[in-house]
C-alpha cells in the first residue's frame, strides 16, 4: 500500500501485531476511513493522516521486552516527530508498549524512557491474563477519553502478560499526576479504585489502565476498546449497565449492531479530522 | 555445609530473541563494529545447604531434570556448576564464545555476561519454594534469577567496553538501550573474559 494516508487513520502494522484489522473496523465503525500501514513502508505517507493508531498483538513475538523491538523501529521516528506536532497518536495494549518503550509516554521528558509496562503481578497466577474489566475516566486533558464524563465506568477488555504500570521515579508518578496525565484506572463494577487482583488485573501502581501525554494527543491504553466496540462483544453475563443493554438486545440481531462501551475512544478522532496538528 | 551452586540454561537451537536483539543493537542502534557476538541465556543462583557439595550438585541435578520450569531436554542445554569445579549438564560455557569474525575489526574483545533480574523477589523466592519443595537432604536459599546475556565487544580498553555493554543494556531512551527497562529490571556483570579476535583460545572460540 503506497497511496498517501491523507484523511485516513492509519493502524500500524508491525510483524507480530494481531489487532490491527478489527482496529481498523472500529475506526470504520465512527464513519472514519482506516487503513494498515506496514512498518517498513514510507513514513513519510503518515504525514497527513488523520490519526495513528498503533494496534494490539506481540510485535516482533513480544522478543527481549514486549513492544521494545518496535518501539526502535525507523517508522517511530516519523511516529514521534508527528506526535510532538500534535497527530493523534492511540497506543492498545502492545501499541501502548510501544508508546511506553519509545518515551512518547508519559512524555515528560521527550523520548526518555520514564515508566515500564512490566510482567503482571497477580494473585495465584503468573503471566497472560483476559478478561473483562472496569475502568474509570479521571479528570484528564486527553483526547481519546474525551467522549466519557469524568468518574464514567467503562467495562473493557483486557488480554496481556505485561500491563503493569510502573515507574521507580516518584516525581514522574507526581508529575503524571498533577499534569492530569492518568486518564483511566481499573475500578470495580461501582467505580472504587481496588488496588487487589482482580479489579487491579495486572497489580499497576495506583490502579493505571491509560496515560497520556501532557498535550493530551497520545495515549497508551492497555485495554481493547476495539473489542467493545459493538454491544454484540459486550459478555451477557456483565455487571452494570451495559450487562443490561446487552441482555436486552440478545435475539435482536439490528441492536446487537449498537455502539458498545469502547466505541468513545474512538468516536474522538471525528473532531480532530481535518484539523491542522497543534 | 553450604556450597553456592549456579545454573545456566539456554536453547539447542537458534535463540531468535538473540537474533533480534543483535539485529536491533546493530542496525537500529548503531553497535555496527563494535558489538561481536552475544549468547543469552536463562540463569538460577542460590546457596545450597547439604552434606557435601557433590551430593548437593547429584541431587539438584535430579530435581531441574525432572522440573520443566527449570530446563526442558528436549530443547534446552544446561550447565550446573557446585562450589568450586563441580559441574554437570551438556552447556560447555566456557566454550560459548561465539563471534561474527565481520562484525568487528580484529584486535581485543572483552565478553560480559550481564546477569538482568525483575526487582521482583517474590518470583526469586517462588523458585526457591519449588526447588525445596522437591529436593532431599538439600535446602536452597538467596535465589537469584534472571536471563544473562554475553556481550561480546570490540574495544580499545575494558572500561571504554563496559561503557558500550551499558549502553546497550539499559533503555533509557527510544534511541539508547535495550535489554531491560530499569523502572523493573536491574543488572550487573557476573563475570568478564578477555578474547583475542580471530583465534580460539582457552576460554573462547570463534564462529567462521
Amino acid at each position: 500500500m503506497n497511496d498517501s494516508f491523507k484523511g485516513r487513520v492509519a493502524v500500524i502494522q508491525f510483524p507480530g501485531v494481531n489487532c490491527e484489522y478489527e482496529t481498523a473496523a472500529a475506526v470504520r465503525s465512527i464513519g472514519l476511513e482506516a487503513g494498515i500501514f506496514r512498518w517498513n513502508e514510507d513514513p513519510a505517507l503518515l504525514d497527513d493522516c488523520a490519526g495513528i493508531i498503533l494496534p494490539g498483538g506481540f510485535s516482533y513475538q513480544d522478543r527481549i521486552r514486549a513492544g521494545v523491538v518496535a518501539a526502535k523501529d525507523r517508522i517511530m521516528d516519523k511516529v514521534a516527530q508527528l506526535a510532538r506536532g500534535g497527530k493523534s497518536v492511540l497506543g492498545i495494549c502492545n501499541g501502548a508498549q510501544v508508546l511506553v518503550e519509545a518515551g512518547l509516554i508519559p512524555g515528560i521528558h521527550w523520548e526518555k524512557v520514564d515508566l515500564a509496562l512490566a510482567p503482571n503481578v497477580m494473585a495465584d497466577r503468573e503471566g497472560y491474563y483476559c478478561n473483562w474489566v472496569h475502568l474509570k475516566k479521571e479528570k484528564s486533558d486527553c483526547l481519546w477519553t474525551k467522549g466519557y464524563f469524568d468518574g464514567e465506568i467503562i467495562p473493557i477488555p483486557i488480554a496481556h502478560a505485561e500491563g503493569r504500570f510502573v515507574t521507580e521515579d516518584a516525581g514522574i508518578l507526581g508529575a503524571m499526576k498533577k499534569n492530569d496525565q492518568i486518564s483511566l484506572r481499573y475500578c470495580d463494577a461501582s467505580g472504587a479504585i481496588v488496588e487487589s487482583f482482580p479489579v487491579n488485573p495486572n497489580g499497576s501502581v495506583e490502579n493505571i489502565a491509560g496515560v497520556s501525554n501532557r498535550e493530551g494527543n497520545v495515549l497508551a491504553l492497555m485495554p481493547h476498546p476495539e473489542r467493545a466496540t459493538w454491544l454484540r462483544q459486550v459478555p451477557e453475563d456483565l455487571e452494570g449497565l451495559w450487562g443490561r443493554r446487552r441482555r436486552g438486545a440478545t435475539g435482536e440481531a439490528v441492536r446487537m449492531e449498537d455502539e458498545g462501551p469502547g466505541r468513545k475512544f474512538f468516536a474522538a478522532l471525528r473532531d480532530v479530522k481535518g484539523k491542522d496538528p497543534r | 555445609m553450604k556450597t553456592p551452586v549456579r545454573l545456566w540454561v539456554r536453547l539447542k537451537v537458534i535463540d531468535l530473541v538473540t537474533q533480534t536483539a543483535w539485529m536491533t543493537l546493530v542496525e537500529k542502534l548503531n553497535f555496527a563494529g563494535r558489538l561481536g557476538g552475544m549468547t543469552h541465556y536463562w540463569y538460577w543462583g542460590m546457596d545450597a545447604e547439604g552434606a557435601d557439595a557433590g551430593g548437593i550438585l547429584e541431587e539438584i541435578d535430579r530435581v531441574i531434570r525432572l522440573d520443566g520450569a527449570f530446563t526442558n531436554q528436549n530443547k534446552h542445554r544446561y550447565r550446573l556448576a557446585a562450589g568450586q569445579g563441580l559441574i554437570r549438564g551438556d552447556l560447555a560455557l566456557e566454550e560459548d564464545f561465539i563471534v561474527s569474525n565481520d562484525a568487528v575489526a580484529p584486535g581485543v574483545l572483552f565478553a560480559f555476561d550481564c546477569l538482568v533480574r525483575e526487582k521482583r523477589p517474590d518470583r526469586e523466592t517462588g523458585f526457591a519454594e519449588r526447588l525445596n519443595a522437591r529436593l532431599k537432604g538439600v535446602a536452597v536459599s538467596n535465589m537469584k534469577y534472571g536471563e544473562v546475556w554475553r556481550l561480546i565487544v570490540s574495544a580499545p580498553s575494558s572500561e571504554a567496553a563496559l561503557a558500550d555493554v551499558e549502553r546497550m543494556l539499559v533503555s533509557r531512551s527510544r534511541r539508547e538501550g535495550l535489554l531491560l527497562n530499569p523502572h523493573y529490571q536491574i543488572y550487573e556483570i557476573i563475570a568478564t573474559t578477555r578474547i583475542e579476535a580471530g583465534k580460539s583460545t582457552g576460554s573462547a572460540r570463534t564462529k567462521e
